[in-house]
């Protein structure tokens, strides 16, 4: 028998990995820095130690930094949940090509806030978030009842097409609501173009237990899901119950893609940007795969979200311009790549 | 060799849909340490049998019973470290490794926060071993030959380490020289640890060499059942696949070869 250890399966790596994970930890830290630091008034770094440490400090650049700590708070949170919610979406259908705003989850969950304020003047944090997840769950049956239909079943990219079809139809439903409606257009700008501006405490105290459930939910089951990529029959054959994982897996996936959309509105392309990163590193193994597009993630958002601060100065572009910037060219190149089987 | 001691049987299977029935009542008891073998024509039903055995298909009538308790009342990962399946084509993540697919084959052994036990390396080792794969190890499945792929499947399946093993045409779309290949290893396994292997052949004469036992079924009903030179005549492969023949004696292993005879090229 051959014992070798560098032929193990699992750890033959690990330094490898350790270090690459190690880098996405000082990349993160770098783009939180950098979301404090950046804005139409850029600080020095003593301000931003006066801002975050000296809470009697009264520099203006100091409060100019503590009001920018729950914004990257937030965007840090929100860029995590959507990594996951990609992952997990990816993992569920088998397509290295879902994403929560690819699918048009994210666009069906804020026609419904939308809807929400604008025929039933909820008004909320709260409100929008349970509206939202109502939205995402809907869209998500309707895009893969859409993309299952003909003979061929549900392939990778009828399924993008169904969500971008469907997407198409919910943003023009959005404009209809509001274009009447321009004396608060301002308000609901917000939901045709995802951004983390309006994040303040009380967001981050509502979207908390959502987010820590759903990537709860999500470590927990990684190890089934990993069994799930090798088909249903080999998962069942190897003690998973496929119908239950994947109603809970899409389920997981949708709420924390919704939570987000009732907060920050529809930010599109992290789930595909932040899994691709980590699969071409890590490999198919989802018990990486998941935690590490959490953290990439965050730190893509965030540092999108600086860049729009930057670019837009002294205004700001929604995270949500930059990030489909970057992602649209991102799913042209994955597409033609793609072969029939993936992922 | 360790001698599994399950009692594997189905009580009147009846599968398929409520419109289209393809199994009709199918009663059977797997032999033990042997290799299994379910031969029939297309359609017939013996995937769908094979399928239904090993959980992959839920039966419309009937049940799968192991060791006295249905099949489907027993826990799922406790099952799977006695039935493991092979489904015929099966797919796997782009760019996973030989070994990290080998080692999937782990899971049912594995909890969530057991991680890698020492003997979930050995079984692994062992698997890619037994499959000659251990060369392998850090190659992209994507790489491989049609023959080294299937090998490094079956890997998986053995690293499961169970008892009874399914596999749904093990040998499709392979190359002859790669069909005797992977027979013979799946003969090594059940000879070294025993493994009850139950697999769907579609080649009539590889089946009648390698087989133990063979299950032969027609339009969802068993037609005869045991050793291949006890029930393989021309009579039953007459019935079975409406095709005249001649029996002979294979002359390498003695077993049961069928000769077809059709409209052409036949003095007599």
């Amino acid at each position: 028998m051959n014992s070798n250890v560098a032929k193990r399966p699992v750890g033959h790596k690990r330094s490898y990995y350790a270090a690459i994970m190690i880098i996405f930890f000082l990349l993160l830290c770098v783009s939180i820095i950098a979301s404090l630091v950046f804005g139409s008034r850029s600080v020095t770094l003593d301000d931003l130690m006066a801002g975050l440490f000296l809470s009697s400090s009264d520099s203006y650049a100091a409060a100019v930094v503590s009001e920018r700590i729950p914004r990257t708070v937030f965007s840090l949170l929100c860029g995590g949940a959507l990594g996951v919610s990609g992952a997990l979406m990816q993992a569920v259908t088998r397509n290295p090509l879902a994403d929560p705003s690819i699918l048009g989850v994210n666009t069906g969950a804020s026609l419904f806030v939308v809807i929400g304020i604008a025929f039933f003047n909820i008004s909320t944090a709260g409100q929008y978030i349970w509206l939202s997840i109502v939205g995402a769950v809907l869209t998500a049956i309707i895009v893969y009842g859409i993309g299952s239909m003909g003979r061929t079943g549900n392939t990778p990219l009828k399924l993008v097409l169904a969500g971008a079809a469907t997407s198409a139809i919910l943003s023009s439903l959005i404009s209809a609501i509001m274009l009447p409606r321009s004396f608060v257009m301002d308000q609901f700008r917000f939901w045709q173009v995802g951004s983390v501006g309006a994040a303040n405490w009380d967001f981050i105290v509502i979207f908390l237990p959502f987010l820590v459930s759903g990537i709860l939910l999500a470590f927990i089951m990684a190890p089934s899901l990993n069994a799930l990529l090798l088909g249903d029959e080999i998962a069942t054959g190897q003690g998973v119950r496929t119908g239950l994982l994947t109603l809970v897996s899409a389920f997981t996936g949708v709420i924390l893609c919704g939570a987000v959309t009732a907060l920050a509105g529809p930010i599109g392309f992290i789930g595909l940007l932040a899994t691709h990163l980590m699969r071409l590193i890590f490999g198919p193994d989802l018990r990486l795969i998941i935690p590490m597009s959490a953290i990439s993630g965050a730190s893509i958002l965030t540092i999108a979200d600086v860049l729009g601060r930057l670019i837009g100065s002294p205004g700001e572009v929604e995270a949500g311009i930059i990030t489909a910037f970057i992602g649209a060219p991102v799913l042209i190149l994955l597409a033609t790549k793609l072969k029939v089987r993936s992922l | 060799m360790m001698k599994s001691t399950h009692k594997l049987q189905t009580e009147l299977i009846v599968a398929g849909y409520e419109s289209k029935k393809i199994l009709h009542g199918i009663d059977v008891v797997i032999p033990n340490n042997q290799v299994n073998v379910i031969i029939g024509p297309n359609a017939c039903g013996k995937s769908t049998l094979l399928k239904t055995m090993a959980r992959l298909i839920k039966p419309i009538a009937g049940d799968v019973i192991l060791d006295g308790k249905s099949i489907h009342k027993i826990p799922p990962k406790k099952l799977a470290k006695v039935l493991g399946v092979l489904p015929q084509s099966p797919v796997a993540p782009e760019g996973i490794s030989v070994a990290d697919l080998v080692g999937r084959g782990r899971f049912p052994h594995q909890s969530l926060l057991s991680g890698w036990s020492e003997k979930d390396y050995q079984a692994v080792e062992e698997a890619m071993d037994m499959m000659g794969i251990t060369e392998l190890a850090n190659r992209h499945l994507d790489e491989l030959s049609g023959g080294q792929r299937q090998r490094v499947w079956i890997a998986m399946a053995l690293a499961q380490q169970t008892d009874i093993l399914f596999l749904d045409e093990p040998t499709t779309f392979l190359d002859i020289t790669y069909q005797v290949e992977i027979l013979d290893l799946l003969t090594d396994l059940n000879r070294k640890y025993g493994t009850t292997i139950v697999m769907v052949l579609h080649d009539i004469n590889l089946a009648a060499r390698y087989a133990d036992y063979i299950f032969a079924l027609r339009k969802g009903e068993l037609i005869a059942e045991g050793r291949p030179s006890e029930i393989i005549t021309d009579e039953l492969i007459k019935e079975i696949f409406e095709l005249n023949c001649t029996v002979i004696e294979d002359p390498v292993s003695k077993s049961p070869m069928i000769v077809p005879r059709g409209r052409y090229h036949v003095f007599t």
